[in-house]
């Protein structure tokens, strides 16, 4: 009786054991692919993609593939069905896990040798996953006359772990009714920051002394504009070598001051309306704001009522001089591969990331979920992607866009402090600019940061 | 047979009750007090970030750093001004209320007691979103009730005493429980004995009440104390520490330096400083009070 128990529970526990062991392992379990001919046309117009072969020759395999969004917003998750639909041996499970627990979690399991052989990635975290990414096995030459921006993630070795799907970046979102009732038609769209001015006093309504409506709100938005304004008159966000904060300096403080009138002199809206210049612009407060791509996605979401429309970032420069560069951009990656990962895995990986590269649709649903602009240059100019608002203001600037490389948390975080402090604080500029600036060299003290100016193409016509 | 016998006696000797929830209660603690406790302050000697396996030994100049660092002693003195007063009004609200709900004045005192205490068991960070919308400048409820205009969360004046003020609303039905029970719990006859010796209700109040809920008020300010030196969440929440800094406490600070910037081995050190802080507070209070059964 007690053998037969001791038996029982011996062999329960190695069945459990064999089976989690089989679990952690993505073994083998499911359909065979022998057809190696699908009769599937080759895809890509540089990177190209030949699906006529065996993925891990025809035998099953299960890998996970890691994200942070759901599949209205990543690619990936219907790209992953078409691949399984493609290679019925091939099974990509998609694990979901919220922001947060996501960057913590993944640099653990990447560590690891059960980690996850794809997955997500945003640049700002470039330096946790860089680690655990393998290079990608995508001819270089190829990848570039694709994705135009891919040159900007390579490394010393001319290799890269992930680049840009799609990009993003500022611009002006107006609300067309407050337009219209201020007597403005689509002729008074500013192109110069002098011109807008003009329109924002116009769009501004007050009741005696208290704003009612404000021209241009940017509470709340200090550290992406002053950037892009910055680089509007050629002044890097880092210093020369890429290795240090530029932020105490003389086109900052210059910029910093204009904003400051905007809301001191011009009185086109106040620190103290409209705290968050996203909400009071869907809640009907303000005309304008200046934001990125993703405020789409919120106005379709919370405001659908508001009738807005949207016009590209105004420069300093009369309107036939080109600045250094209108904008900041920044990018939404394609996944990577875990190098720490089985060499079968990895093998697949591979595969798919090479499918995705060369997909039009891959990123066309990128465009679509991100709200962001293609980087692949096929479908920079392409009709039906250019119906879209933000996509044909991004369209004629995208060449003179530059991405400052994944930069250090401190440097939008003190860079928002110093704002706070001069537009809220009562804090001299010069004293806010001395602080953001020793606040930041603090803060990147002994990190390895190496910014991406330098790869820009205009790099040397900065200040 | 008699060997088999003695080893099964050792092992139900050993394998008692007692020594197996004796054995899971420190091995609990060590590993999930003891050791993050030690992990921390050997962090706070090194330059770490545990994401990217970054671990140099740097000696004591994390502590060096934060000491000179004027943010940091901003960020103490933040949350000295929010503890003091949210401990002060917790205690003088708890002990008004309970004292209100325990005489004859009032009906309904049940349902009272419910209403003011579910405020403690709201979750704070959704306390913490609703009073970001209320302190609205534009249609947030407070300006609209008290019929002014202050931009609360975003006005350096304002910001700090804005988060005290939903700190109190949230956390003051805690301590009139708690003054509740221990005021159920005073002695009848020496209330009968000030009487017949025609004590009125203010020398009763100061002479008798008070001095007797000595023990409840104390563990309520030392556990204020302790929580309130911890807290960032309605931080996180409302002001993200601004305008500025204006409301970076050291709790706070602790979060941004581990969790925004990575800077584990800075944030062990401010977390090892605040560990010691609390320690000697609470020990300067046991002194003062001179009475420590309460906590027992």
């Amino acid at each position: 009786m007690q053998w037969k128990k001791v038996s029982t529970v011996g062999i329960a526990t190695v069945s459990i054991l064999a089976m989690l062991g089989a679990c952690g392992a993505g073994a083998a379990s499911g359909t065979t692919d022998t057809k190696k001919d699908k009769g599937l046309e080759v895809i890509g117009t540089n990177v190209k993609y030949d699906p006529n072969h065996l993925v891990n020759d025809g035998k099953p395999i299960s890998l996970e593939y890691w994200t942070w969004s759901d599949g209205g917003v990543d690619p990936v998750y219907q790209l992953a069905k078409d691949y399984s639909k493609m290679y019925p041996n091939v099974t990509i499970k998609v694990k979901k896990q919220t922001w947060d627990d996501y960057w913590t979690k993944l640099p653990l399991q990447l560590k690891g040798k059960n980690g996850p052989a794809i997955f997500n990635i945003h640049n700002s975290y470039d330096a946790l996953i860089r680690p655990y990414a393998a290079d990608y096995d995508v001819d270089k030459a190829q990848l570039e006359a694709d994705y135009p921006t891919a040159a900007a993630h390579e490394d010393a070795n001319g290799k890269v772990k992930y680049i840009d799907s799609v990009i993003n970046t500022g611009n002006i979102y107006y609300n067309k009714t407050m337009w219209k009732d201020a007597g403005l038609t689509d002729a008074d769209i500013p192109t110069t920051w002098d011109q807008f001015r003009e329109v924002a006093k116009k769009l501004t309504k007050r009741d005696g002394d208290k704003i009612t409506q404000a021209g241009f709100n940017f509470n709340g938005a200090y550290s992406g504009l002053y950037q892009g304004l910055n680089y509007q008159k050629g002044t890097l966000l880092f210093s020369a070598d890429g290795k240090k904060a530029n932020f105490d300096n003389a086109t900052t403080k210059e910029n910093m001051q204009f904003l400051k009138d905007l809301y001191d002199k011009d009185k086109v809206g106040s620190v103290d309306f409209g705290n968050e210049y996203s909400d009071s612009f869907g809640q009907g407060q303000t005309a304008m704001v200046y934001a990125w791509g993703w405020l789409e996605g919120t106005m379709k979401e919370k405001y659908p009522d508001i009738d807005y429309g949207v016009f590209a970032t105004p420069t300093f420069s009369a309107a036939d001089q080109t600045p250094f560069a209108y904008d900041r951009y920044n990018g939404e990656s394609t996944p990577g591969v875990n190098k720490n990962q089985s060499k079968q895995q990895q093998a697949v990986a591979q595969d798919f990331v090479k499918y995705l590269l060369a997909n039009d649709t891959y990123i066309r649903k990128a465009v679509e979920g991100l709200n962001s602009f293609p980087a692949k240059a096929n479908l920079q100019n392409d009709a039906d992607i250019l119906k879209n608002p933000v996509m044909k203001a991004i369209q004629p600037r995208v060449n003179r866009l530059i991405w400052p490389g994944a930069t250090p948390a401190t440097v939008e975080t003190s860079g928002k402090v110093a704002f706070e402090n001069v537009m809220q604080n009562g804090m001299s500029i010069d004293d806010a600019l001395k602080e953001g600036q020793a606040t930041m060299e603090k803060d990147m003290k002994g990190s390895d940061f190496q910014s991406a100016e330098s790869k820009y193409e205009f790099f040397s016509e900065h200040k | 047979m008699s060997t088999r016998s003695t080893a099964r006696t050792v092992v139900s000797r050993i394998f008692t009750l007692r020594n197996m929830a004796v054995t899971f209660l420190v091995v609990y603690f060590a590993i999930f007090l003891a050791y993050p406790i030690y992990k921390a302050f050997a962090g706070s000697l090194h330059n770490w970030n545990p994401l990217n396996e970054t671990y140099d030994w740097v000696g004591f100049e994390n502590y060096k750093d934060i000491l000179t660092d004027k943010l940091f002693w901003t960020s103490m003195a933040n949350t000295g001004v929010f503890l003091g007063w949210s401990t002060v009004f917790r205690v003088v609200l708890g002990l008004g209320l309970a004292l209100l709900l325990s005489s004859k004045l009032v009906y309904a005192k049940d349902t009272l007691r419910g209403l003011f205490y579910m405020p403690t068991i709201t979750p704070l960070v959704a306390v913490s979103f609703v009073w970001l919308w209320m302190f609205d400048p534009q249609f947030g409820m407070v300006d609209k009730v008290l019929g002014i205009n202050v931009n609360w969360l975003h006005d350096s004046h304002w910001a700090m005493p804005a988060v005290i003020i939903m700190t109190i609303w949230k956390d003051f039905g805690y301590a009139t429980v708690l003054y509740l029970a221990g005021i159920m719990n005073l002695p009848r006859d020496v209330y009968e004995a000030a009487s017949i010796d025609g004590a009125n209700s203010v020398q009763t109040f100061f002479r008798i009440t008070l001095p007797l809920l000595k023990s409840t008020t104390l563990f309520i300010v030392i556990t204020s104390m302790i929580s309130y030196l911890q807290a960032y969440v309605q931080f996180l929440v409302m002001t993200e520490g601004g305008p500025g800094t204006s409301t970076y406490t050291i709790s706070y600070l602790i979060f941004d330096q581990a969790f925004n910037k990575n800077n584990f081995g800075v944030a062990s050190a401010q977390a090892v400083v605040l560990f010691l802080f609390t320690g000697v507070l609470t020990l300067i209070m046991f002194k003062i009070s001179g009475d420590t059964e309460g906590l027992a």
